[in-house]
């Protein structure tokens, strides 16, 4: 049985021009791809076209691609760049939603907001009330920090990029996102009056 | 991780984010859909294939649209801007000391980092210490300088100018730090790439806009009021 091709492996036979290899590699990164330009846009007709845009931008430039570099981050800064630019043009900006009859989040024993205690016990109805109360909370300090904040929290946290993955997404010095996290991070705690 | 970062890394799976569109299929469509003729337009780095297939429609009819469009800076929403329409600018300083003329392919494979432009270039320069500068223009008529090096903008440049006769104008681009330069003649000070104070000249007598992209300090040099290089800045790609 052959094996999958790897990712270099089909970048330079995207770079040849082979379209369905870059679609093999973009298939990986389409749910990423498109939250990284919803979260910029805050328009899902808008992030689907800008991300579109981007990866066909991206097939074109992979001329440019520096084949030791990990690919991920480089087409999320192109999708970032082109979510940008609808931004400016306008349009109706959707704020994030929680989801209706969540499931429950990952175990993180004794984590306020978190629905399950430490020890793993199963919560009672008031703590999932709690828990939803404290997430919906949480969620409304993000939406009201100023648009670096908020770029910088959620692409470390809401799409769970690394440090130098949120800096080439962003376009940012690895330093610059350091500390705008650590300050975009008190900046939170003090929306959640938690200072 | 803090207590903070455990609740936000949570709060991930629980946004109720539009459901992800099957972009790879779009995106497979549109690439096999356009023109073969677009590979060999790589360099003016239009890459979006709707607008390579209405362009190659308008060079075809038109010869002369094709320097027009080669100069045509990238949409940004709903502006263009234009590099044939900024005034020339007078150079002040020996072109020389840009570095040697290069194709624009080489530059890329010499430089050792991933150049930007403004699109295609008219001429290229690199230089011994690793600076690029694309020219917009011809050498004897510049109408705009974009050079880039590894580096940063310095913190002491501010004052290093000053008493030169230069106004200088802290910006943000981008979420970067930047510099406006307009007045005088001056200096360009900066950290290189090994994190050491360097300097350079301002080649045109217009204004210079320094600034930060990622791990590279970009420089644009041309006859524009702020705003506009600031929109030129944003444009760079």
């Amino acid at each position: 049985m052959s094996r999958p091709p790897r990712e270099d492996e089909l970048v330079e036979r995207a770079r040849r021009g082979d379209g369905a290899a870059f679609g093999a590699l973009v298939r990986d990164q389409e749910e990423i791809a498109f939250r990284t330009a919803y979260l910029i846009t805050r328009n899902a007709a808008d992030a689907e076209d800008a991300a579109q845009t981007a990866l066909v931008k991206a097939f074109y430039a992979l001329p440019r691609f520096r084949r030791s570099a990990p690919l991920r981050p480089w087409l999320l800064a192109i999708v970032a760049n082109e979510a940008r630019n609808r931004l400016r043009a306008g349009g109706r900006r959707e704020a994030l939603a929680l989801r209706a009859g969540h499931e429950l989040p990952s175990a993180r024993g004794g984590v306020p907001g978190s629905e399950l205690p430490s020890g793993g016990a199963a919560p009672s109805p008031e703590g999932r009330v709690l828990a939803a109360e404290a997430r919906a909370e949480l969620l409304a300090a993000l939406e009201s920090l100023g648009e670096e904040d908020r770029l910088v929290l959620s692409c470390r946290y809401l799409l769970d990029l690394t440090e130098a993955e949120t800096a080439e997404t962003l376009s940012l010095r690895r330093g610059t996102v350091k500390s705008r996290t650590s300050r975009a991070l008190e900046r939170l705690r003090a929306e959640l009056g938690e200072r | 991780m803090s207590e903070l970062e455990l609740r936000l890394a949570d709060l991930r799976a629980e946004i109720d984010f539009p459901p992800a569109p099957q972009l790879a299929d779009a995106v497979e469509r549109t690439i096999s859909s356009a023109p073969r003729r677009r590979r060999s337009l790589r360099p003016l780095a239009v890459a979006l294939a709707v607008v390579l297939v209405a362009t190659l429609g308008v060079l075809a009819l038109s010869p002369g649209a094709r320097s027009a469009f080669l100069e045509l800076f990238r949409l940004r929403g709903a502006s263009v801007a234009r590099v044939e329409r900024l005034p020339q600018v007078e150079p002040i300083e020996r072109i020389e000391l840009l570095g040697v003329r290069v194709p624009l392919a080489t530059a890329r494979k010499q430089a050792g980092f991933e150049l930007v432009d403004l699109g295609e270039p008219d001429q290229v320069y690199l230089r011994g210490d690793g600076l690029v500068t694309l020219v917009y223009g011809s050498i004897e008529r510049p109408r705009l300088l974009l050079s880039q090096v590894p580096g940063a903008v310095w913190d002491g440049f501010v004052k290093k100018v000053g008493g030169l006769g230069s106004s200088i104008e802290e910006i943000d681009v981008d979420g970067e730090r930047g510099l406006y330069v307009s007045g005088e003649r001056h200096f360009v000070m900066y950290l290189d790439g090994a994190g050491r104070i360097a300097d350079d000249r301002a080649y045109l007598a217009g204004t210079t806009l320094l600034w930060n992209r990622g791990e590279l300090l970009l420089r644009l040099e041309a006859d524009v009021e702020l705003a506009e290089a600031l929109e030129l800045a944003r444009a760079v790609r």
